[in-house]
């Protein structure tokens, strides 16, 4: 029995921590459930409630089940971290399906789970049918998860719900957002959501007088202003109507859209750092040069060889087609002012191309962005340079190289090996899901298209996704959507904790025998 | 009685005659026209579908956006046209099923290279109404009894803990 209780207590300690998570989303679904009352939308109104209902049951049950690691004061550990932000997003993926499930948008739990899973890791895919007559407190609650899932929803339910933040640093990291800006994550978390909420408040009012300025009228230019700045500034890709950005047909609405998906796919620590006066930091971030520099060249390929075929001849078109869409991909947005089936269509193999390096590469560590990111590839480059260097003066005394990131950086092997190591696992990650793509017979540039756009967290679709698609592939989808997102660490560690107590398990079960 | 005739005539020939140009005059879907762009780019084509959202207006003229179950697409008409449709879809209504004619352009230079239509010619086929909401009754208890149930839960575990953590409190200073 002795070997079985410090895994006892670990099981404690993450149920506790999920239930509070939970708890969290259920507090979240408030939001929709007042928007679709005060709308009159009755149906979504019960549907939020069975949900909410559900949901703070499932969380009280958790927390009453790991409520010896209240009474034992226990301490959540790195590998609990990693755990309870694998293992939340698991859950909460089933939990925030249910009201698309109920409002019958949703055609069946799979895409549920589909759609909330793309939300949640701001990837933008929609599975959701008929959007253009979806409710819009279901649309509130689609932006929502994406812009919640943006700043990180496990850190946001743990730094506020719980007095005792012991272990919340740990959950952070799990969730991809290695940052500590000030030393108190309690301080840190709430920075990260000062930033966004102001930045909500602006965006939605700029939005919002846009919308009217292009004839929308008051009331629903103010909830597509704020869908709209959820989406952007999360690099979601939602929008409350199927043409997406197109439904528009505004130059101004793009134009704003585009600054906030900029600025959001930018590291929160560049965001603190700019807000406490640091300006140099934008110039000297090497993400930040990493993103111009891949951008500009992505930019100005994709507009030369799509005039060249004639497609877009005009600088506004250029911009608004070609520039809006390569930004959108490399941010990870997934805002789209083309159709699907355009990429295929008009853009050919080399437009193609460019776009997904862009979906690959995505925005910047620590933001709401996905891909593998600037910085990554900024080490790996610098690397690279670092490594030839030596290679041509091997006499020369080791020259140190370094970077800068909020503060300057030795550029020493392990690092490089690490950024490396999260590359191929992505590259992998992206071969298997075209592999799969080509396999259910989709031609191979769709496939890798649709792939690097999952893989990125992007949401750019060249007409892959679609409810008749196999269920294997949704399936396939949501994993890497979810494996992107958390950048692998944490799911790792929670596949080698669950091995791990198995073993323990079969180990325990067979000296008793 | 023989003019009766020639009137019936006239009235079948007539009638026989703008259904043809009706038929010929065959509606494309939205998706048919976005995968085979390049063929109707510059074509008059007709499109049916229904008005979704709201217009967009721009002075004289206006966005509306119609979707046929297919695809969605943005029509750019008169703002006149525009004011005759009474009913735009959402989650509320059903819009006006409208008939549009116009040409398609896959990357209008009017419009920054929007997928659009510029339309000559908009008939209302089908009006729209209010939808009415049909809220099962079964719906209803699920959700009071889970509600109730839910709000319980949380009421005792919290003022259990509360309780709890005062006791706590109390014999750490009794001790
Ligand atoms: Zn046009």
């Amino acid at each position: 029995m002795k070997s079985l209780r410090p895994h006892y207590l670990s099981v404690s300690i993450i149920s506790y921590n999920m239930g509070f998570v939970v708890l969290g989303a259920a507090l979240l679904m408030i939001i929709p459930l007042a928007t679709s009352l005060a709308l009159h939308e009755w149906n979504p109104v019960l549907d939020f409630t069975l949900s909410l209902s559900v949901t703070s049951i499932i969380g009280i049950i958790l927390i009453v089940f790991g409520r010896q690691a209240r009474l034992k004061k226990l301490r959540a550990e790195w590998k609990h971290g990693f755990v309870v932000a694998s293992l939340s997003w698991i859950v909460l993926m089933l939990l925030c399906s249910i009201p698309y499930v109920l409002s019958g948008n949703a055609k069946s739990i799979l895409d549920g789970c589909f759609d909330v899973m793309s939300g949640f890791t701001t990837t933008g895919l929609v599975m959701t049918q008929d959007l253009d007559h979806l409710a819009t407190g279901l649309n509130m609650w689609r932006h929502l998860l994406t812009f919640v899932g943006g700043q990180g929803i496990v850190v946001l339910a743990l730094s506020f719900l719980m007095k005792n933040t012991g272990g919340a640093y740990k959950m952070y990291v799990g969730e991809a957002k290695d940052i500590g800006l000030v030393p108190s994550v309690r301080g840190t978390a709430r920075i990260i959501w000062k930033i966004s909420l102001i930045y909500l408040a602006v965006g939605t009012a700029a939005l919002w007088i846009c919308g009217m300025y292009i004839g929308l009228s008051p009331l629903p230019a103010f909830f597509h202003g704020l869908f709209m700045f959820e989406s952007a500034w999360s690099t979601g890709g939602f929008a409350p109507y199927t043409q997406n950005i197109m439904y528009y047909h505004s130059f101004a609405y793009e134009i704003l859209t585009i600054i906030f998906f900029v600025i959001g796919s930018l590291n929160f620590g560049l965001h603190y750092a700019v807000w406490q006066r640091k300006k140099k930091e934008m110039i000297k971030n090497i993400e930040v040069q990493s993103f111009f520099i891949t951008s500009f060249l992505a930019c100005a390929f994709a507009v030369y060889r799509l005039s060249q075929l004639g497609i877009y001849r005009d600088a506004v078109s250029s911009f608004r087609r070609v520039v809006y869409n390569i930004i959108s991909a490399h941010t990870t947005t997934g805002l789209g002012s083309v159709y699907a089936r355009q990429f295929a269509i008009e853009w050919g193999g080399f437009g193609i191309l460019i776009l997904i390096v862009a979906m690959l590469i995505g925005g910047s560590a620590c933001s709401t962005a996905g891909g593998f990111k600037g910085l990554r590839v900024g080490i790996v480059f610098k690397g690279i340079i670092a490594e030839i260097k030596r290679i041509l003066n091997p006499e020369r005394s080791v020259r140190v190289s370094k970077f800068h990131h909020i503060k300057e950086y030795v550029l020493d092997d392990s690092i490089v090996k690490s950024s490396a190591l999260i590359i191929i696992c992505y590259m992998f990650l992206f071969a298997v899901c075209t592999a799969l793509g080509v396999y259910y017979g989709y031609p191979f540039a769709d496939s890798a298209f649709e792939a690097a756009s999952v893989t990125g967290n992007v949401g750019l679709s060249i007409g892959v996704t679609s409810i008749s698609m196999p269920s294997l592939m949704k399936v396939q989808y949501i994993l890497t959507m979810y494996l992107g997102r958390l950048e692998f660490i944490s799911v790792f560690a929670l596949l080698g904790y669950i091995v791990e107590g198995v073993k323990k398990l079969c180990a325990h079960l067979s000296k008793r025998s | 009685m023989r003019t009766l005739i020639k009137a019936f005539l006239t009235a079948c020939i007539v009638s026989f005659f703008f259904t043809v140009t009706a038929n010929a005059a065959d509606t494309v879907k939205i998706n048919d026209l976005i995968n085979k762009m390049t063929y109707y780019n510059g074509r008059l084509v007709t499109v049916e579908g229904e008005a979704v959202g709201e217009t967009l207006e721009r002075g004289e003229y206006a966005w509306v956006n119609i979707n046929d179950g297919s695809n969605a697409i943005g029509i750019w008409l008169t703002s006149g046209d525009a004011e005759r449709i009474s009913y735009f879809g959402d989650y509320k209504h059903i819009g006006d099923t409208v008939r549009i004619t116009g040409v398609f352009s896959e990357n209008c230079s009017e419009h920054g290279g929007d997928v659009d239509i510029h339309c000559d010619r908009m008939d209302i086929v089908c009006k729209g109404y209010v939808k009415n909401e049909v809220i099962p009754r079964t719906k209803i208890i699920a959700a009071l009894i889970l509600f109730g149930s839910a709000s319980t839960v949380t009421v005792v575990y919290f003022t259990h803990r509360r309780f709890q953590s005062k006791l706590d409190a109390r014999n750490y200073i009794s001790k």
